[in-house]
Parts: C-alpha cells; structure tokens; sequence
C-alpha cells in the first residue's frame, strides 16, 4: 500500500475539505479542486492523485454520494454531493479539529512567550 | 460475482470521470490561452496519468478474495500456455491416473454402491438365507419358506423374490436362452416400479401353477431383440417350448436385481415353473431356489427386521426339523449382499484390491508430476524471487502456484474422467456367455466426486512442496548467483530422489499384483480340470416341454445319441445331467450303509451328476479303479454308482470302495453299489477344493432335461450347425436349450471369467505403473545429470574418465533403484495378503514372481538411468565448463 501522502495536512484534512465544500453545494471533481484551491487563495494544492481515492473512500463510506449529469461547458461530469451521513461526520470533524487546532494554538503561543 | 461486476462498472465509471476530468481541465487551459495540444499536456501532467490514478484507487478499494484468484487463474493459464511441452506431459500423466482411478471407481461403483433404481431405495433389505452348517447366502428361501415368512412378516416388512432360470425363447422364428427372473407376484408392487410399456406382473398373479404362461421383457432385450417395437405387447412367443405372452416392458432403468446381471425377462413364478406335480419348487421344502428381498415398513431399522426375523425363524426350525433346522434369515443392507448373494463378500474385497491398486497408479502419477513441478520450480526459482523482492508475500506466491497446479490437475482431471468413462464403457461391453453381464453404468456424482478428490489431492500432494521449495529461497543469494539458481540443491536432490525410489516401489507392487494375477490365470487355463476341455460341445436339451413321456424322452435321446455318432468328425458323444463348471444340478443326501446318520444331524449333501455309458470317455475322466457304467446298467439292473477319489477317502478311508454301498433315501436303503473310482475334477468352481462327488447311471436316476456332450476330431464350432440339423430332424420343435462349446462354457462366471478380468485389469494396471516408472526415473536421472553438467565438467577437465563419471551417475541411480525394489517387496507382500483367495495354482508370495518382477523392473529402470547417464559422459569437458 501507498505511503501516507506527505501533502495531506494531516490524515482526513483533505476528506474534511471536500466535505466543508460540497456542504456549500454539490460539485464535480475538477470544480472541487478548481474550488479548494480558489477559497484558499492559491495555499493548497489538491493533486488529482490524491482527490478521486479520496472521493472513492468517501463514497465506499457513504459519507458522499455521486451522480451523472452534464455540465455548464457540456461536458458529462459525475456529481458529488453531501449525504446526511456525510453532514455529521464532517460536523465531528470539524469540532475535534478545532479543539486540536485550539490545543496547537495554546502550544505555539505559550511557546513564543 | 455480483460484488465483481459491481467493481467492473465502479472501474468503467472511474475511467469516464477521470477522462471527464481531463476535458474540463484542457478546457480551462484552453480558455487561459494555451494551445490545444500544450493545454493537454499541461492537463495530464497534473491529472498524473489516468492509469496510475486508477490504480490508487483500486488499491484503496482492497482486492476481494475472489478477483486475487481469478488473476491467479489468468496468469496460471498465461503460464500454462506458455509452456506447452510441461503442460502437456502434466496433463497427459496425470489423465493416466485419474483415468484408471475413474474407471476401476466406476465400476465399484456401479456394482456396490448405486442403490437399486427403484423409489425409496434405503428401505429395500437383502434377506440372505443360512441353512445349518452351509455358508452365507448358499441356497435361497425354499418356497414354503418363502410363503411363511411373507405372510408372518407382512406388518413390518414386504417379502418379494425371485428364482433365476435360462428358458428357452421362440418368437419370429428364432431361439435363444434367456436370463429370467421368476418371480413373486408381488415383486414389481413392491419395489414400486412401473412398466415402460403394456403391464409389469401383478400383486396375486403367478404363484398358482397351471395360469396362463406371460412374461414382462426387460427393456435392453425389448431393444435388442425387437427394436423397441411397441407391437410386442400382447405377441405370442413360446417360452421353454409353451405359448406365452407378452404383457410389457420393465422400466428401462431397472435391470434386475443384481448389480452385474441384467435380466432378459421376468416372468411369473408360474410361468418358469409350470408343474406342480411330484416334488416341484412348490411344495418341496428342500428346493431353495427363492433369492429374497424385503422392504422395510417405513421407520422400521434393519436390526428390529433382523430380531424379527430371528423369531419367526426359529418357529419354522421347530416346526420343520427335518428341513429348516438351524435356520437364520440374515437381514442386511441390500447393498451389501452384492454382487450375487453367493458371493462371499469376495467381490468387495476384489473392489477393495483394485482400489488400492488404482490410489497406486495415481501416487506414481502424482509423483511424476511433483518431479515436474520440481525442475520448474528450480528455473523458476529467480521469478519468484523477483517478485518477492518487489513485495509479494511468500503466502501469495504459494496461493499462486498452486493455482497454476490445480489447474494444470483440472485440466488433467477432466481428460482422465472421459478417459475413465471409455475405459469403463470398454469393460463393461465384455459378453460373457451365458449370463448377460451389466458392468456399463452411468457416471454418477459419487465418481466425480472421487475423481475431483483424486484431482485435489494431486494438485496439493505435487503442488505444495515445489512451490514451498521454490519461495523458500534467499533473494539475495538467487539473484547473486546468475543465471543457475538452485539454492538448497542437495535437499532437493534429496526429496526427488526418495520420490524416485517411491515410483519404483510403486510400480514393483503395481507389477507383482499383475504378475500374480498373470500368472493365476496361467495356472487356471492350465489346470487339470479332470475331464479334457479341448474339442468338446455341449448341447443342453428338455423333451419335457413337448408333454414327452418318459420312455419317448428315453428314445429320443437314443435315436439323437445314434445320428450324432454317426457324423463326420465326431469321435463320442454322451449324456449327463451337470456340466462341470457350467450347469449344474443340485446335491444329494447320501446315507453309507451301516452309518446311520445320528439323530438331531442331517445326512452329508453330495454333488452327483447322472450320465449314460459313454460318459467317460467322452469327457476323457480317467477311472482308477473299478469299471465305467455300462448298457447293462438299466432302469431294472441293480443300482451301480461311481465315486469320485475324494468321496472315496472320505467315507472309506484306507478300502477300497469298489462292493461299498450306500443310498440317496435313506439309512434304510435302497442301496447303492460302488462299481468304480473316477479321478478328481473341478465341479462347481475352479478355485474350489477337491471336493466328493458321484456318478449314476442316466437309466437308473431319470431326468428329462439333459446334456448332450460331443466329442469331435474337427473344432466343435464347425459341428454346432450339423448337430442342429439332426436335433430337427428328430423334431423339428425340438428343444435345445443351449448350445456353446465346453471352452465357451468355462468362461463364464464361475469359470474363467474372474480370473481373466482381474488378469487383464491388474495387466494394464502394472503397464501403467511401469510406463510411468520409466519416465520419472528417466527425468530424475537427465535432470540430476543437467544440473551436475559443471561439476562433471571439472571432474573430467581434472582427469576423470568417461567410465568414471558414468559410475558416479548409475550408483547413484542404482542406490535409489534398489531402495526402491525393498520398499516395493515388502509394500507387495503386504498387500498381496488379501489376494489368496483369488489366486489359484501360485501363492500370493510366489517367489518366482517376485523375483522375476523385481528383475524385469531392475533393468529397466537401470537402462532409463544409463541413457542420460551416457549423454552426461559424452560432454566435452569444454562445453560443460562453460555451459551457463
């Protein structure tokens, strides 16, 4: 099996970031790069590599679902959208990642003092 | 397989998104002012090949057992392809041995384990009669008996049955002798069976002497001999000489109730025994002719039949002393009673003998095999260790090969299967005379069952240990060491020559089985069978059935006994009632004057065979002492007998029984008086005893039914059309019954028959285990000289002959050779131990044989070492050096 991608953040950064995205509204892959990237102001990277196992993981989860349809452009795209499973797993995530990050704060600033 | 085709869409999606992905990309580099062909470029490289992505998410997925085998099995059939010369040999060996395998189940099969083809089979009981003294199943239920214990078991058991005969059949102008069944009329309601045509016998037909004459056909002779033709039904045919009909056709997948017979006909009991006059099958208790089955009320177990049985038994026994003293009905799994109620369970030993011999074959094939797979391993031995360096798991790679093995066994399996099955259609398409033997049956679960464990068994026994062998390696020191990988030779070395040592076992006992049973047969065709076989034709005969009178029966056979001598080629010709190993009548209780038999004992039950004056010379019997019967000996003159050595030393040991005199009524007389002492013969079979036996004169003892035997200077088959044609000039509804020569007639079951299908089969067995033998032995010993072509290379570059180097070779061979030959006599003489019962005239540990066996195997296993033994020493020196 691969090794643990060094561009993730940390495991299940980028699973957080698509779920954030697609709570907003449902996208396909390459509008959800196009996205993270964007709302990032260029700081974050999604290689394609690492999107669509992700994207898989999270469909084998339940945790999106995926459907067919054409895009603005014409193209045929495959659409991701947030399930109800999907909502609560990402509302987790995102609490115990502000606590962890809280933590991270409180470390990094006692440190500078 | 709904999960894998479930991931083949999931896949096929994939690749849709991704290339999807890839458009909308070039489109934006596109919109951003690229190129086309810069905006695709730029797009890939960051999509990063679609392949690879692809890949990663498959891996995430995780491959399920099933995708990981069937890859295996891709890539195993991409290997086999690839090597087609191993392939082949592999598949070719091991259909060899689940051939034989296959084919000897089969049989086994067919005649011991397929239930009878009737509903509710497991309840069908075989009822095997044992009368005081005499041994299992010996004589049937007399019908008395038969009657009693039908009625008297009725709540919890049918009792149903039958008597065998051979009538005589006319219909269309043509005669031949049938095999019937007689039977009871409740025996198809009982076995729940219906007809494929017309009717079947009915429950309270048949069993009253003097009703019309009927018979059901059996489906093959309804085939065979009328084509099937519905018309048959209500045909007047004659049957033993008398009109009957014909009312049906049985099933057609029923034929009878013996698992290597088929019966031509059933006919009421009735119609085999029209008369009911005198002592008949009918109100005698002394003729047991009725061979019985029961079906057990449902819920009712073999063993609560069997305590009923018992009781209702021993009420007979005292009721009927006289008769059915010391009676005991065994009640068992019909199954069990095969092949014929007579047989002494000596077929399942005989199945048993042949199943071993088959496991046998397969171990030698299998042992080539694995010797295959070995070499293999060892080339392939870098390939595995490649990929274990890139990551494969030692498990995966066994997972593998084996795979690739299976498959090899598969296809091997598959080809021995239909080879089996031809080989099985080809034993039971022997005609055996007299009694139409039924070996050809349908492959039924239980033989594929048997032949995929063979083909398992194969796969993992010659599979496992090279592709243990093969992963087991060191990477490092494999891919250190060039092009020659073969690390842990000499254990190797070591396993394939004790697998070449078993081989040789294997295949000395295969051989000394064969040998045996060879040499059996020789000693049996051989044999002194008191009376001279060559050149005599038997013709049987009954007026009875033409309402003859005694004195014109008499006359009759006179005037034929007078045409016969007077044909062309014929040197004598003589009457009898038995044919020794062929038709024979039943025994006789014999009282020695002055030796009353002591209350609560039955009197000595004997053999005898009546027969006219010229008997003896017929049949070339020598007489020892004494004189043969003469004319004079007629139905008024004083009863005379002739005895045989055996009856002789066993009543009169230490006299002479010339003057002695005994009777056949009773202790009281009338007495008989010995005139002479014939030499022992065989009687009833060729394997049996010496055994007493005793002649009487045709006019003193009068029977209708009788065998004509000739004697003839020309081969009795040119005189079968001659005497035929002066039987019809005497009558032209003359009765013939049967006609074969006396070389036909020994052939058949009780005769030679066994001895020659044991013979043949152990034959093709013993070739098999040699052929097979040759060709591992031959592998080891090239493989071993291929591998050591560098050291011998330096041996003879130093200084070694040729002679030498070859001496290095054949020791070694002859070493395994000889371990091989030790273990493959003590193997064969433990497993010949079960074989003396069916050997005759040679011990099962014949030494001549063993060491004839041993010898034959020696050398020619030796020439398969020295012929790649030879090639290794012609090297040169040069080329074996530099030989990578």
């Amino acid at each position: 099996m691969k090794k643990p991608e060094q561009r993730d953040l940390f495991p299940g950064a980028l699973e957080m970031m698509i779920l954030r995205t697609l709570k907003r509204q449902p996208l396909h892959g390459y509008a959800l790069v196009q996205h993270i990237k964007r709302t990032s102001n260029d700081l974050l990277q999604i290689e394609e590599g690492s999107l669509y196992p992700a994207l898989q993981r999270l469909l084998k989860e339940d945790l999106v679902k995926a459907e067919w349809s054409i895009s603005s452009t014409n193209r045929r795209v495959r659409i991701y959208k947030l399930t109800a499973a999907g909502a609560r797993h990402l509302e987790r995530q995102v609490s115990s990642f502000e606590k962890m990050l809280e933590g991270i704060t409180r470390v990094l600033a006692r440190g500078e003092s | 397989m709904a999960e894998l085709f479930q991931k083949e869409a999931s896949d096929r999606e994939l690749a849709e998104e991704m290339e999807s992905h890839l458009q909308l990309h070039i489109d934006d580099n596109v919109r951003s002012g690229m190129s086309a062909e810069e905006a695709r470029r730029q797009a890939l490289i960051k999509l990063g090949g679609i392949e690879q992505t692809k890949e990663a998410c498959r891996d995430r997925k995780g491959l399920p057992m099933l995708e990981t085998f069937l890859q295996d099995v891709r890539f195993a059939a991409r290997m086999l392809r690839k090597n087609p010369g191993v392939t082949v040999v592999v598949v070719l060996t091991l259909a060899l041995g689940v051939g034989a395998n296959t084919a000897i189940f089969g049989l086994v099969n067919g005649v011991l384990l397929e239930r009878l083809p009737v509903p509710a089979p497991e309840q069908i009981a075989a009822l095997v009669i044992q009368g005081s003294g005499a041994p299992l199943g010996a004589l049937g239920f007399s019908y008395p008996q038969f009657v009693e214990f039908r009625k008297q078991t009725e709540p919890f058991c049918e009792v149903f049955g039958q008597a065998l005969g051979r009538p005589n059949f006319t219909a269309d102008g043509h005669s031949d002798t049938l095999a019937v069944s007689g039977v009871s009329s409740n025996y198809f309601s009982a076995l729940g069976l219906r007809p494929s045509l017309g009717r079947l016998i009915l429950p309270g037909e048949g069993e009253r002497p003097g009703e019309p004459a009927m018979l059901v056909l059996g489906y093959s002779f309804w085939q065979k001999r009328f084509g099937g033709d519905p018309g048959v039904l209500g045909k007047q045919v004659r049957l033993g000489g008398k009109p009957a009909t014909i009312v049906g056709v049985a099933p057609k997948e029923f034929r009878g109730q013996f698992s290597i017979f088929e019966m031509d006909a059933y006919l009421p009991l009735s119609t085999l025994y029209p008369d009911q006059s005198g002592n008949s099958l009918w109100n005698s208790r002394s003729i047991h002719m009725m061979l019985s089955l029961g079906r057990l009320k449902p819920g009712v177990t073999l063993a609560q039949a069997q305590s009923r049985f018992d009781v209702i038994s021993h009420r007979l026994a005292e009721q009927y002393p006289a008769t059915d003293k010391d009676i005991r009905v065994r009640v068992m799994d019909e199954r069990l009673s095969r092949p014929i109620p007579y047989a002494n369970n000596a077929f399942i030993i005989f199945s048993g003998l042949f199943l071993i011999l088959g496991a046998l074959v397969l171990l030698l094939a299998c042992t080539n095999i694995a010797n295959i797979l070995m070499a293999r391993a060892s080339v392939r031995q870098r390939e595995m260790a490649i990929r274990a360096a890139l990551g494969g798991a030692r498990s995966r790679l066994v997972r593998q090969m084996l795979t690739e093995t299976m498959l090899t066994a598969l296809l091997g399996g598959s080809a021995g299967v239909l080879l089996g099955a031809w080989l099985s259609r080809l034993v039971g398409s022997i005609h055996l005379s007299g009694f139409p033997l039924q070996l050809g049956f349908g492959f039924d679960w239980r033989v594929f069952a048997y032949a995929l464990t063979a083909v398992v068994f194969t796969a993992i026994f010659a599979g496992l240990s090279p592709a243990l062998r093969a992963t087991r390696a060191d990477v490092n020191s494999v891919l250190h060491q060039g092009g020659r990988a073969d690390a842990g030779g000499a254990a190797r070395h070591k396993v394939r020559g004790d697998l070449m040592a078993a081989q040789v076992a294997g295949s000395l006992m295969l051989l000394i089985v064969a040998g045996l049973f060879v040499r059996s047969l020789r000693a049996v065709e051989n044999m002194d069978l008191g009376f001279d076989p060559n050149r005599l034709l038997n013709v049987r005969l009954d007026p009875s059935i033409n309402n003859y009178s005694e004195t014109q029966t008499t006359e009759f056979y006179r005037s034929l006994e007078t045409r016969i001598r007077a044909l062309p080629g014929v040197q004598s010709a003589s009457l009898a009632s038995s044919v020794p190993i062929g038709y024979i009548r039943g025994k006789q209780s014999v009282y020695i004057e002055g030796r009353p038999v002591p209350p609560g004992q039955q009197a000595p039950a004997i053999l005898f065979n009546s027969v006219d004056s010229a008997y003896f010379e017929t049949l070339r019997v020598r007489l020892l002492l004494g004189r043969a019967f003469l004319e004079a000996d007629g139905e008024t003159a004083p009863p005379v007998a002739i005895v045989n050595e055996t009856m002789a030393k066993h009543f009169w040991p230490g006299e002479s029984p010339i003057g002695k005199r005994f009777s056949m009524t009773g202790d009281a007389g009338p007495f008989i008086d010995v005139v002479g002492v014939a030499r022992d013969g065989k009687y009833r079979t060729l394997a049996e005893d010496p055994e007493p036996y005793f002649y009487v004169p045709l006019a003193q003892s009068f029977t209708a039914e009788r065998v004509l035997q000739i004697r003839s200077s020309v081969p009795s088959e040119s005189l079968m059309p001659l005497v035929q044609r002066e039987i019809l000039a005497i009558d032209a509804h003359a009765p013939i019954e049967e006609i074969q020569t006396m070389k036909e007639s020994l052939g058949g079951a009780l005769g030679y028959f066994l001895f020659r299908l044991g013979a043949s089969l152990a034959a093709v067995m013993g070739l098999l285990g040699l052929l097979l033998a040759v060709v591992g032995v031959y592998g080891v010993v090239s493989y071993a000289a291929t591998q050591r072509t560098q050291e011998l290379g330096i041996r003879m570059a130093l200084g070694a002959s040729r002679r030498q180097v070859l001496a290095l070779l054949l020791r070694h061979g002859a070493q395994l050779v000889a371990a091989g030959l030790l273990f493959g006599l003590a193997g064969a003489w433990g497993l010949t131990r079960v074989m003396s019962n069916m050997l005759v005239g040679v011990s099962p540990s014949d030494p001549l044989t063993y060491l004839s066996v041993a010898a034959l195997l020696s050398s020619i296993t030796l020439l398969a070492c020295w012929i790649p033994a030879r090639r290794a020493m012609r090297l040169d020196p040069m080329v074996a050096l530099r030989y990578e």
